[in-house]
């Protein structure tokens, strides 16, 4: 007789739902996965509504809400081991860099000072309250695997779930992007930084020896390096590197302006400073935490200040 | 009086959830669906590079982030002034028509078909995609294939399929290679004969669903329609908005950059989705957006297979139609369209040419409008001299369908409410909010599923709970 097949719950809290839609993108890869797990719940593909007992709950999105608090305990009682999956889940994700302001600001902007909102009360009946920021998972959860990325590769999603099923463990490789980027690493003699918008790209050349803010070399590698590929500096969206993670003093900030010191005429405190000038861009995904905000980034929310001012 | 408690709703049950308030004889009264998610990206935005918008404000919805890019890079080219190369606006064209291939495809047979298939009352263990692939494995084999050559468009161009990186003031942030784009292209010819079959079964099982569901050809919403519109066509990528009466007549049509002045958003003291009216002439209107008010706006489609799909469908159902349930054929026409659009723009030797323009930025403010997939979408940024967004406002399709939205779902409650069990009034409560295929993720810039639990209210308390049980 056969082992009974792997079963799998999955959850989608404050997120966009990108991927759920990631695990679509398996395409043909899908029928494979399909073939070898029962899948529970999952709330965009089955009517299923309760919290029935899984081998793997899948948990995309982070904690916005209480409505969140309790989905994500919920899951939590009824699978086994948990993935937080995709960069919500395990650093907070974009919606993290709403830690820079207040719960008030925020309904503010959306209802009470907004341009094409006719000025009325904001919603308090029937809806969950907010929590007071995004919080990643694994402060309201016990998590057992992480697969950061906006939306993880097919590969890693594929990787994933197919060890799984065959109760191994994924591979989870630990490069960073620069490792599936084919451009030339050289060293120039670009003299000052450019931001995205200037001038035109060279095709082939690093973009950090070209002078621009590519956060490649402290991202993780979950996407296969699609933005460096075709002329999009890296905005770091699948969270840091383990090296950065796991090192206090090391930062994004102060890695990249080291790496670009040795590769330009460029000062690495030059980067430092655009880098806190514009910390709302750059450390959108992984704000929300705490392994990026107990770092020397303890100011992040003065530097979004003083750019907003 | 009795109080019926089917399943305690605890407060984990979902994102959103639909409350219906009866009167003492137990009939109707109204129908709201809470939307329960809030994520904030007009604070969130402010202070962030301009130029990031696309690649930033793709995430606001995972399932139509191409929509979402192409509506701010639109934005800040108007404020930049920048007029992007011809062959740029081929492939964002094509990259809008591979993302609705995915998004009405993914719709249609995975969300919808196992609805159309089995029925209201289907058994609810069956009715979702898997069993449909279990009874029907060539059909769901056959939509999947669609879905996945929509989406390999959006890969191929985009970068990737969810959050595509290529979308930059500009243009087109590469340029692809003669090969790339004839791969793409050697595959619209099946994209278009698979969208043809499909239309056909699609079509056939929502007319024999309207035979077993005689209802569901009373439930319409006379409604205003809204949808971006360029010669008399549906455009998807620029044009005016045009707003058309219940009678089918065009009452106003404005460029995209006055929508502050007649679209105003209102807010429910018990949902963070705020609905949109449309003011006009002294009086305000609600309207809807989406396939079947495109297909109401509208003269024609443009290609040659969705105007005849569109000529059966108006033969049928002439125009303009409220029929709630039509919306699912009005995708069905939109979904040949897409195929058609595709193959026709790989086509062009345009889009051979130079793919990027430089931009220089200046402090401004710009307006972008798509329709996507769910309908109008519209962002608007202000942008300082450093180029640093400083004010940001989103308008979202399913936000503009939210009085229809209401009225549908009070219809189908009304039908099933009194004297029918619970299993029915939750079917057709959630046929109805599916024929609207609800991104509420956008909607709210937050997240959201399918209503999971129906509250029924006499008086403000609650006196019987309905959800779904496995």
């Amino acid at each position: 007789m056969s082992a009974p097949r792997v079963t799998i719950n999955t959850e989608w809290l404050s997120g966009c739902g990108g991927c759920h839609v990631g695990i679509m993108d398996l395409h043909e890869k899908m029928l494979s996965v399909l073939g070898e797990v029962d899948i529970h719940r999952c709330p965009v593909l089955t009517d299923a509504k309760g919290y029935s007992e899984a081998d793997i709950g899948i948990i995309e999105g982070a904690i916005r809400s209480e409505h969140d608090r309790l989905a994500a305990l919920a899951m939590r009682k009824a699978c086994k081991r948990i993935i937080a999956f995709g960069t919500c889940a395990v650093y907070g994700g974009l919606s993290g860099a709403t830690l820079a302001h207040s719960r008030e600001e925020i309904l503010d902007s959306v209802f009470r000072h907004n341009p094409t909102t006719r000025v009325s009360e904001v919603p308090r009946a029937e809806v969950s309250v907010l929590e007071k920021s995004v919080i990643p998972l694994d402060e309201v959860i016990a998590v057992d695997l992480y697969l950061p990325g906006c939306p993880p590769h097919a590969a890693f999603i594929f990787d994933a779930l197919i060890s799984l099923a065959r109760g191994r463990l994924p591979k989870a490789k630990d490069e960073s992007v620069c490792g599936s980027c084919q451009r030339d690493m050289v060293k120039s003699e670009v003299v000052a930084l450019k931001a995205n918008h200037d001038g035109v790209k060279d095709e082939k050349q690093c973009l950090l020896s070209q002078g621009y803010l590519c956060l490649g070399s402290v991202t993780l590698d979950r996407c296969l390096a699609p933005c460096p590929q075709r002329g999009v500096p890296c905005t770091g969206c699948a969270g840091p590197t383990q090296q950065i993670l796991t090192e206090p003093n090391r930062d994004l900030r102060t890695e990249i302006g080291e790496r670009v010191g040795r590769l330009t005429k460029i000062a690495p405190e030059a980067v430092v400073k655009a880098m806190e000038a514009s910390a709302k861009t750059h450390y959108a995904y992984s704000m929300a935490t705490r392994m990026i905000g107990k770092k020397p980034t303890f100011l992040i929310k003065k530097w979004i200040a003083d750019v907003e001012a | 009086m009795r109080t019926i408690t089917i399943d305690p709703v605890t407060r984990i049950e979902g994102h959103a959830r639909v409350l219906l308030d009866v009167e003492d004889d137990g009939n109707v009264k109204s129908a709201r669906l809470v939307v329960n998610e809030l994520r904030g990206f007009e604070r969130m935005l402010v202070g962030m590079e301009a130029d990031r918008m696309p690649l930033v404000t793709a995430r606001i919805c995972g399932v139509c982030p191409v929509s979402h890019a192409i509506a701010a890079v639109k934005a800040l080219e108007g404020l930049w002034g920048v007029e992007p190369p011809p062959a740029a606006i081929l492939a964002r064209e094509i990259l809008a028509a591979g993302h609705l291939i995915h998004s009405h495809a993914l719709h249609l047979f995975a969300l919808a078909g196992p609805d159309l298939y089995f029925g209201l009352a289907g058994d609810t263990t069956k009715r979702n995609v898997l069993g449909l692939a279990e009874v029907e494995p060539e059909l769901a084999r056959k939509a999947l294939r669609l879905r996945t050559l929509g989406q390999k468009l959006v890969e191929g161009l985009g970068g990737r399929g969810v959050h595509p990186v290529t979308i930059v003031a500009g243009g087109i942030s590469f340029q692809p290679t003669t090969e790339e784009l004839a791969a793409m292209e050697g595959a619209a010819d099946e994209m278009v004969a698979l969208a043809r079959e499909l239309a056909a079964w699609g079509r056939g099982l929502l007319l024999t669903l309207a035979e077993r569901e005689p209802a569901l050809l009373g439930a319409e919403v006379r409604s205003h329609d809204l949808c971006l519109v360029k010669d008399d066509k549906v455009s998807h990528y620029d044009g005016a908005l045009r707003l058309c009466g219940p009678d089918g007549a065009t009452v106003a049509e404005i460029p995209c950059g006055a929508y502050a002045e007649h679209m105003e958003e209102r807010v429910f003291e018990w949902s963070y989705m705020k609905p949109v009216l449309f003011k006009q002439g002294g009086s305000e209107v609600s309207y809807r957006v989406g396939p079947l008010a495109r297909l109401n706006v509208a003269k024609s489609m443009g290609t040659p297979h969705a105007d005849a799909e569109l000529a059966a469908f108006r033969q049928a159902f002439p125009r303009p139609c409220h029929l709630t349930v039509m919306h699912h054929w009005a995708r069905i026409v939109e979904l040949v369209w897409a195929c058609e659009t595709a193959r026709a723009n790989l086509a062009e030797p345009t889009l051979r040419g130079p793919m990027r323009v430089p931009v220089k930025v200046r402090a401004g403010h710009g307006v972008g409008c798509v329709e996507a997939p769910r309908g109008t979408l519209i962002h608007e940024y202000v942008v300082d001299g450093k180029g640093i967004v400083r004010l940001a406002n989103l308008l979202i399709a399913t936000q503009q369908n939210y009085a229809a939205i209401n009225q549908s779902l009070e219809q189908a409650a009304r039908s099933h409410v009194a004297g029918k069990g619970d299993q029915a009034v939750l079917n057709a409560v959630e046929f109805a909010i599916r024929c609207y295929d609800p991104c509420l993720s956008c909607a709210t810039h937050a997240v959201g599923q399918m209503p999971i639990a129906v509250e029924i209210r006499r008086g403000g308390e609650v006196v019987r709970t309905i959800v779904r049980k496995r």
